[in-house]
């Protein structure tokens, strides 16, 4: 099992050393016994990092807002940075690396394995818990979760309040990393990957199409599965002119014209537009964090999209995002052996 | 401001207007909100047609025009060089394909009346947000390569350097000649194919603007029309071509023997060798994979007794890089596998040979000396039976295409055979013969007439061996009766195919191949030694089966055509490019990866588009995730209002 501690003693090194600007990772939270993200800029701070399976949250979102924000300012800290980083986390760093986001001299990736279980579903550990709240959530070695109510404490199978891409999961171990805490597990006796769409696909297409609807109709467009996604990084959103970037070289003629491929009212047709255009540019690069099915207000199952699309990218292509980060991107890449069956 | 469109409707005689109400579709259009001028008329490409262009623009001060026609394969050059005349500039004229988009593949008039409409309004869309454009100049690199050195090769070399062209000449074998020099008659007229082709072989070794480089092969080419990059890979020359003396001491000292290709395995040859004696280059060659002497532990034998000092082995491969203008590739083709026809017993009795096998043995220069001998016991065979369409014409099992030569070869095959053993009885199968061309029905009826072949129409069931003989099974459907032969020797008039390693050329030099593996020209018709790139050239057997006169005339095409292009000091390079939205741009590099034509580079962190290799063909628009880059005068805005129109 990790030991918080080494992660703890590893990032008060990197900032001692001058190594890193800042290290990214999880603290204590106030709501609850969740985790928080936070920044730590100063090694007396690494003590408060924290690494339990309450960690939710893909970090590499903030490495990104760190390089938006550096190149908004006029005096830039290209200084690296530190993160710590899950199988998923680690994912995200190596697409955006791969899309040159980034250089890879510019992040210290402090991998951390989620070993045999993951990060836990809020909604199916409330469920588990019968409305009492958690104080405390560790890992309970192998494949179970200890939790801590106040009744006392209990371990749980992990299979019972692990997030469903957890279940799912192809990677618990970092394989992008400068540092790796815990060990590499090859066998995890979860899910097939890809159970859930699998599923999904099963049902006939009127059925998709009318959960779908439903689904759709209820969007609010409040675009948090959009400002949750690392991936999700453009300066302006193709489906969102409202995102629409001035800058000094923007003519006229662009001002006037710029495209609007969809409407920002959340109707379900506009709404299904927005979802599925973003499903598609994620293609080949979704690393299946699930961030965006956690913070879906109204609960909608983006996952399955997403996944579809990875199930795709994996089946026909033999390609995985944030895996394969040394072969060229997916949708830019062009091989003799990549199936053709669509030409006829 | 208000965009002034106006939009002419083609009835293509009753090409379209069988199909499409056009009249109807150029009224319905007039009342569209920014077309003011719109008329149908019969055949808009005449010369009235554009004369009408012309007119319409300059009478009612248009700045966009839509003909509503055929492909702008066909005719879009042809309406933007009419605007150019009405005083407006080009790219502001487009067409809407009506004929092959819609005409042509759709029955019911109504329908395809309203899809007209669709269609041309989209482009009346686009046209009204094009931008002026002016063609980009590029200048031309005078210096053309030619890949193959066969006859087609040699041909289109030789025609280039008359034009003053410096040409590079790379061969794959360590001999130019191809296959044509393996040959020992060529029909209608049965001259010597080594007298009439080693001349030009001569020729091309003596010439001083041709830099003949063998046993290369073209690695890689960049660039485009007018400026290619080429890199070479030549294998180590251990024999110096200049050192060695054509002594032939090596081989008498060279312990290895491997079947000899130019004899199409008929014979042995040494690990080092000279293909024949007019071989050009004209040195010996040493084969790398036979050889033991790379190793001097092994073997050396050669390096001892060369007095020359002519043989190295420490030679390494090279590879050159060069700038040519232009290419043409005539890589030729290879006959079908033997061991594709089992049923003929083919690669498996020794003497059932292919085409090219027994003009080594007619050949004075071949296996036998220029006597027609069973290779497997070197007696006279005395009746021979020749089997046409031997893996061609047959869709189910082998190739579906005629291979259009068998015909005439097989018919001279049969005349050598009768010039060397008056007394033999040929007998050729056939399903048809096709002989046309000049002189050739009168060759294969002297044939039939002159020598007694027996001519059977029917195919060969099975060919096996009988107490010594070949046992040929068949049908003859003219009589419908079942012919037995026992034949001394079968003749298998394999089908041509392209030669191994033309899909690898086609995808070095970006060039289209065709359902059967040729190379693809860029016309069927009117553009039939043009590639689908633009300055690469197709000559020869690689482009489609074809005979020597056809390929002389092919490769004298593609030369002149080279010659025309490279004629000009500059180029006119289409403007239409693809065009970065710097402030979008985040420098994923996906366009960079998914350019066919490597014209986009990272230069600080955005995408840059080098205008003379874009060939806007929107790979990079596609997968810009960030729309960040848009080709000129079809921008995504363009698209979405051809989409919106489409979808109203």
């Amino acid at each position: 099992m990790v030991n918080p501690k080494e992660i703890r003693d590893y990032a008060a090194g990197l900032l001692e050393q001058g190594r890193v600007k800042s290290v990214i990772g999880y603290r204590r939270g106030t709501a609850g016994c969740f985790a928080e993200p936070c920044t730590l800029t100063e090694p007396g701070e690494a003590g408060s990092l924290v690494w339990d399976p309450t960690c939710l949250n893909n970090l590499a979102l903030y490495l990104v807002k760190d390089r938006k924000q550096q190149a908004a300012s006029r005096t830039p800290d290209r200084r690296p940075i530190g993160i710590v980083a899950k199988g998923c986390d680690s994912r995200a760093v190596a697409v955006l690396l791969q899309e040159n986001y980034f250089k890879r001299e510019e992040v210290v990736v402090i991998g951390v394995s989620c070993e045999g279980t993951g990060v836990v579903d809020p909604r199916k550990l409330k469920n588990s818990l019968k409305g009492r709240s958690a104080l405390k959530v560790e890992f309970g070695g192998g494949e179970s979760i200890r939790i801590t109510t106040r009744a006392g404490e209990s371990e749980l199978p992990a299979r019972e309040v692990l997030a469903d891409r957890c279940l799912e999961c192809r990677e618990a171990t970092p394989k992008l990393h400068d540092v790796l805490f815990g060990e590499s597990l090859a066998e995890r006796g979860y899910d097939a990957p890809f159970r859930a769409v699998k599923a999904a696909e099963a049902t006939s297409g009127e059925a998709r199409w009318a959960t779908w609807q439903h689904h759709f109709d209820r969007c609010l467009r409040c675009f948090a599965c959009r400002s949750v996604c690392p991936l999700c990084y453009c300066p302006e959103c193709v489906v969102d002119s409202t995102s629409f970037v001035i800058t000094p070289q923007t003519s006229a003629e662009e001002k006037a014209n710029r495209i609007r491929w969809c409407e920002r009212s959340a109707n379900t047709a506009e709404s299904a537009l927005y979802h599925l255009t973003r499903a598609i540019h994620l293609a080949g690069r979704c690393v299946d964090c699930g961030e965006c099915e956690r913070v879906c207000p109204v609960n909608i199952p983006l996952r399955l999209l997403n996944t579809k699309l990875e199930m795709e990218a994996f089946e026909q292509f033999d390609y995985q995002a944030g895996r394969d980060y040394d072969r060229p991107a997916l949708i830019s890449s062009f091989r003799d052996e990549d199936p053709n069956s669509f030409i006829r | 401001m208000t965009r002034r469109t106006g939009v002419f409707v083609c009835h293509c005689g009753k090409n379209i207007a069988a199909t499409v109400n056009v009249k109807k579709v150029a009224q319905e259009l007039a009342k569209d909100e920014g077309v003011f001028f719109s008329e149908d008329y019969v055949y808009m490409c005449s010369d009235p047609g554009q004369g009408a262009v012309i007119d319409a623009i300059k009478k009612n001060n248009l700045d966009g025009m839509v003909i509503s026609c055929c492909s702008p394969n066909l005719h879009e050059k042809t309406f933007r060089d009419a605007s150019e005349l009405g005083g407006l500039n080009g790219f502001q004229c487009e067409i809407a394909n009506i004929r092959e988009q819609c005409a042509w593949v759709h029955k019911d008039i109504g329908k395809a009346t309203e899809k007209a409409l669709k269609i041309t309004r989209a482009a009346i869309k686009r046209v009204q947000r094009n931008q002026p454009l002016e063609p980009i100049g590029v200048p031309v690199t005078r210096r053309a390569l030619v890949v193959g050195g066969g006859i087609a090769g040699i041909q289109a070399a030789l025609d280039l350097t008359d034009a003053g062209l410096d040409v590079i000449l790379v061969e794959k074998q360590a001999t130019i000649g191809g296959n044509m020099i393996k040959l020992s008659e060529t029909f209608p007229t049965l001259d010597c194919s080594q007298c009439i082709l080693s001349p030009k072989m001569v020729a091309v070794s003596k010439n001083p603007k041709i830099r003949l480089m063998t046993q290369s092969e073209v690695e890689s080419v960049s660039g485009f029309v007018g400026n290619f990059r080429v890199r070479i890979k030549t294998k180590a020359q251990y024999v110096d071509p200049e050192q060695c003396k054509i002594c032939d001491d090596c081989t008498a000292v060279c312990p290895v023997a491997v079947p000899n290709q130019f004899d199409q395995g008929l014979t042995n040859r040494r690990a080092i060798y000279i293909p024949f004696a007019q071989a050009i280059p004209a040195s010996f060659n040493l084969d790398e994979e036979a050889c033991l002497g790379l190793n001097p532990v092994v073997c050396g034998k050669c390096e001892e007794v060369c007095e020359a000092g002519a043989i190295d082995y420490d030679r390494k491969p090279t590879v050159t890089e060069e700038d040519v203008g232009a290419i043409i590739v005539a890589t030729g083709f290879d006959l079908y596998g033997m061991d594709k026809l089992g049923e003929y017993g083919a690669g498996r009795y020794k003497d059932v040979l292919d085409g090219l096998q027994f003009e080594r043995l007619c050949s004075a220069s071949g296996a036998t000396g220029g006597h027609v001998l069973r290779p497997s016991d070197h007696r006279v065979p005395k009746e021979v039976v020749f089997i046409q369409c031997s893996g061609s014409r047959d869709p189910e099992n082998h190739c579906a295409y005629c291979s259009k030569i068998c015909c005439m070869y097989t018919a001279k095959h049969a005349t050598l055979y009768k010039h060397h053993v008056p007394d033999g009885q040929a007998y050729i199968f056939y399903i048809d013969i096709r002989s046309g061309g000049k002189g050739y029905e009168e060759f294969v009826q002297r044939t039939m007439e002159n020598d007694g072949v027996v001519y059977l129409r029917g195919r060969v069931s099975k060919v096996y061996q009988k107490d010594g003989k070949l046992r040929v099974l068949g049908v003859d459907t003219l009589t419908g009766t079942n012919v037995e032969i026992d034949a001394d020797m079968v003749v298998l008039a394999q089908a041509m195919q392209p030669s191994k390693g033309t899909a690898e050329i086609a995808k070095t030099l970006k060039i289209g191949r065709d359902k059967d593996g040729f190379l693809a020209e860029a016309h069927p018709k009117l553009k039939p030694v043009e590639s689908v790139t633009a300055g690469i050239y197709l000559a020869g057997a690689a482009q489609g089966p074809k005979d020597i006169p056809e390929t002389v005339s092919q490769a004298s095409a593609a030369a002149g055509k080279v010659i025309a292009l490279l004629s000009k000091a500059e180029l006119a390079h289409s403007p239409a490019v693809a065009r970065v939205r710097e402030p979008w741009c985040t420098g994923c590099e996906m366009c960079v990866d998914a350019c066919p034509f490597e014209a986009i580079e990272l230069v600080a962190g955005k995408a840059r588009v080098n205008e003379v290799l874009c060939e806007g063909c929107g790979s990079c628009s596609g997968v810009c995730v960030r729309s960040a880059i848009d080709v000129k005068n079809v921008t995504q805005l363009q698209i979405h209002e051809m989409i919106s129109a489409i979808l109203a």
